[in-house]
């Protein structure tokens, strides 16, 4: 099982000109689960839309098991589950219906897709709810079909697009443990802006900003980056405009004794203590030296 | 002064987003295509045996009447969504939470709709210019004659559709389908009034009608009043001079009235207007329910204890009768059951009815009850934004766009199937081919317009038309029903049909990222 993006790269032809969303973009995947992060606009939609062959790559080439996607998109779609973020739903079908539906176009026989559809709705805790239309479905709970919906084929690429989104904390930690459970003999590729959920799933982590790819590596290789460089810092409320003007500022937290800013940078402030890098930390600092980097290679030019 | 300026953002903030989807260059081809079967001959204006004479107030003026007639019902299909489209994009709740008015929210939609029919006449407008050059028989172009119709006629006419089409969508019971079925009948019957008392209508049939056949009395004090409109039976073998209206400030006020009905139209449907509130949207509030509360839902099962069958590579299979079957399902639930009694009614009776004219008009009736069925074909996707699970599938190009094909073929020959077994019965080969040709016809017809335009309204608008001016007017080669005496469609309607299987195929194959 191996997936191959090898220099992805898409252009969009908008009324304000030509836009690369995504450039010169290679990655390989194989089993397990890829968080993908990266700020708003940083191309992941673009990407797993190339990958789910929604939209197709304006250059490079991505293959599935040494299929090109390009001529041959069905070889990956026979065993893709897909789930968008935004997605609707038929609002007169109810949750059999409308699974039984993706069945039959997924091309799953009738008995198995029953025995699946069976078997999702527990999983998604749909199982009390399954006769009700589905436009009397909260949010959360057309997300749970939603899901319900990528799993049906048993997929061994499963993309999930802010999966959690909707989801009260209850099944968010339930979807992150059932996406743990899947992870082991298939790809799974979860974008998410909730640094936690990449934190309990994700075996590798991809990080991506104005589409291109900054790092590709397991988490534990991220923190190490960003290990000694994180700090706490006690600072009055009056001083906390100028602090963060100074630095990059992960978190604030108001106390008795003043405000406790945690905080990236090479070197401590006066008073500063190091702390552990949390995962959040480390895509923070992966980023601002990315920028720098940017930034110093446009003074140079 | 400020509300003037919201209304203004309001209807161009709509109009902008509307004149950026590809779907209003159909509206606009609609309108070309209106104009392209004047200059061809198919739809024209006759005076019992006499025309006008080609001429600028002639020209302005017949352009005028089809743009009003056609536009008035294919048009009201065509923008009847603007409400719609705001609850849909979710931008209906952020403009509930701002001061504006409902009234100046429905005026502000009335507008904009009044905006993309402007549109359409516009392009009847210039076609009406271009036909003054190429066929003028007497005169030379004079702009005050040719433009004053569409400017007195055909405004106001646009004015009253745009406001009734916002009155349509702010009243529950008229806002889905059974409202486009009412809004057709209540258009014909309009239309029939106006034109046998040749009242100011606000379609201008009437209104056209009284003074051309003063000015035909004038010349031939025998004329009857026979006021022909649509497809000509024979072509007329007189002409008359018709110098246009006399455009008095009394003639004036006449048109204006509709524009201040219209605006009174528009204010009003604000009455109605639920102001995207979740718990006054009759269907949501039928159908939603709150998700079971804590106490109601059983506990939720550990995910250690549920066990996912690994799926057999041989479970998959690419059963095409399975598909047809789930996208018929699909395209029938949700229907009520006097709906299938109706269809019922309309097989057996087409059947088994003895008089040739009431059948005709029972198989029409038979292929107009299904219309908001196949509405949906190749836009369903699109209208509730399934594109991507869909699209992603495999074989989403050559299994499921047929299946949904066959569905609609389905439900073509199970709605007129009474027409088709009388056929059979009667032993007339020619007239089932007909009707068999219709059966393929109208599904794929419907299937190319929503592929395309990613609506169903667009085929609501057209087919309706297409239906009122073919099967109920019974011009033979557009009668698809297989009921006209002459089967000249048979193999236009075959080869129509082949046309559009390609056409939705292409436009399919456009929308996949891939195929």
């Amino acid at each position: 099982m191996r997936l191959v993006i090898d220099k992805a790269g898409k252009l969009y032809h908008g009324r304000q000109g030509k836009v690369w969303a995504l450039r010169n973009f290679s990655l390989e995947l194989r089993p397990g689960v890829l968080g993908l992060l990266g700020p708003n606009g940083a191309g992941k939609t673009t990407l797993m839309n190339i990958v789910a062959t929604i939209t197709r790559a304006t250059e490079g080439t991505i293959t599935w098991n040494g299929a090109d996607l390009q001529r041959d998109p069905d070889a990956v779609r026979a065993v893709l589950g897909y789930l968008p973020q935004d997605f609707g739903v038929y609002p007169n079908l109810n949750a059999v219906e409308f699974l039984e539906y993706f069945a039959a176009v997924k091309g799953l026989d009738a008995a198995a897709a029953r025995r699946r559809i069976d078997e999702l709705l527990p999983l998604v805790n749909l199982a009390d709810v399954r006769k009700r239309p589905l436009g009397g479905y909260s949010g959360g709970m057309r997300q749970r079909i939603g899901i319900a919906q990528a799993l049906l084929n048993d997929p061994q690429l499963l993309i999930v697009d802010e999966p959690t989104a909707g989801l009260d904390p209850e099944e968010r930690v339930r979807f992150r443990n059932l996406l743990s459970d899947l992870s082991g003999d298939r790809i799974v590729i979860l974008s998410t802006h909730i640094v936690s959920d990449v934190e309990a799933t994700a075996t590798d982590i991809a990080l991506i900003s104005g589409g291109t790819l900054v790092a590709h590596a397991p988490p534990e290789d991220l923190l190490r980056a960003a290990e000694g460089k994180v700090w706490e810092w006690v600072v009055p409320s009056v001083e906390l405009s100028a602090a963060k003007q100074r630095y990059l500022i992960s978190g604030t937290v108001r106390r008795a004794d003043g405000v406790h800013v945690r905080l990236l940078a090479e070197s401590a402030p006066a008073g500063a203590v190091p702390v552990a890098a949390t995962l959040e930390d480390a895509y923070l600092h992966c980023l601002s030296t990315h920028r720098a980097h940017l930034a110093a290679e446009a003074n140079a030019r | 002064m400020m509300r003037d300026r919201v209304l203004y953002h309001l209807a161009r903030a709509d109009f902008l987003e509307r004149v950026r989807r590809y779907s209003f260059l159909l509206t606009l081809a609609f309108a070309a295509g209106l104009a392209y079967l004047i200059f061809a001959g198919i739809i024209s204006l006759q005076l019992g045996e006499y025309r006008g004479v080609y001429n600028s107030a002639w020209a302005g003026s017949m352009l005028t009447l089809v743009g009003t007639t056609y536009i008035s019902l294919a048009g009201f299909y065509m923008v009847k969504n603007t409400i719609q489209r705001d609850q849909q994009t979710r931008v209906g709740l952020v403009l509930a939470t701002t001061p504006m008015s409902k009234s100046l929210y429905t005026l502000g939609k009335a507008l904009s709709n009044f905006a993309v029919l402007a549109a359409m006449v516009s392009v009847l407008a210039a076609a009406a210019v271009i036909l003054e050059l190429v066929r003028a028989e007497a005169g030379g172009l004079e702009p005050g004659k040719l433009l004053a119709p569409f400017v007195w006629v055909g405004l106001p006419a646009m004015a009253m559709t745009a406001a009734v089409a916002v009155l349509f969508e702010t009243l529950p019971v008229l806002r889905g389908g059974a409202g486009n079925v009412i809004y057709f009948f209540a258009w014909t019957t309009y239309v029939g009034v106006s034109g046998l008392t040749g009242v100011n209508d606000y379609i201008g049939l009437g209104f056209f009608m009284r003074r051309m056949g003063d000015a035909l009395k004038r010349i031939d004090p025998s004329y009857q009043g026979g006021f022909a409109f649509g497809h000509p039976n024979a072509q007329a073998a007189k002409t008359f001079l018709w110098n246009g209206v006399d455009w008095t400030p009394q003639v004036l006020l006449g048109r204006l009235q509709w524009v201040a009905i219209a605006i009174g139209i528009a204010w009003l449907s604000a009455l109605f207007f639920h102001r995207f509130d979740p718990a006054r949207e009759r269907s949501r509030r039928k159908m939603e329910a709150p998700e079971p509360s804590e106490e109601q839902r059983a506990p939720a099962t550990p995910i250690a204890e549920i066990h996912l069958t690994p799926l057999a590579r041989t479970a998959r299979s690419s059963q095409l009768p399975r598909l047809v079957a789930a996208e018929l399902r699909l395209m029938l639930k949700g229907q009520r059951w006097w709906w299938y009694l109706v269809a019922t009614g309309l097989f057996v009776a087409s059947l088994a009815v003895p008089d040739t004219q009431a059948r005709q008009a029972l198989a029409a009736f038979a292929w107009l009850w299904p219309v908001l069925i196949w509405s949906q074909m190749g836009a369903r996707e699109a209208r509730y934004d399934t594109q991507k699970l869909v699209f992603s599938c495999a074989h989403a190009l050559d299994r499921q766009l047929p299946a949904v094909w066959a569905a609609g073929v389905v439900v073509a020959i199970s709605t007129g199937g009474g027409s088709g077994i009388r056929l059979l019965i009667a032993g007339d080969w020619p007239g089932f081919a007909a009707w068999l040709a219709g059966a393929l016809f109208v599904p794929t017809f419907a299937l190319a317009l929503g592929v395309w335009s990613g609506s169903s309204r667009l085929f609501e608008a057209l087919y309706t038309l297409w239906w009122y001016v073919g099967p109920m007017n019974h011009i033979p080669v557009l009668d698809f029903t297989g009921m006209a005496s002459m089967r000249l469609g048979t193999p236009f309607y075959l080869l129509s049909t082949l046309a559009l299987l390609t056409i939705a195929y292409v436009g399919r194959h456009g929308k996949l990222g891939y195929a």
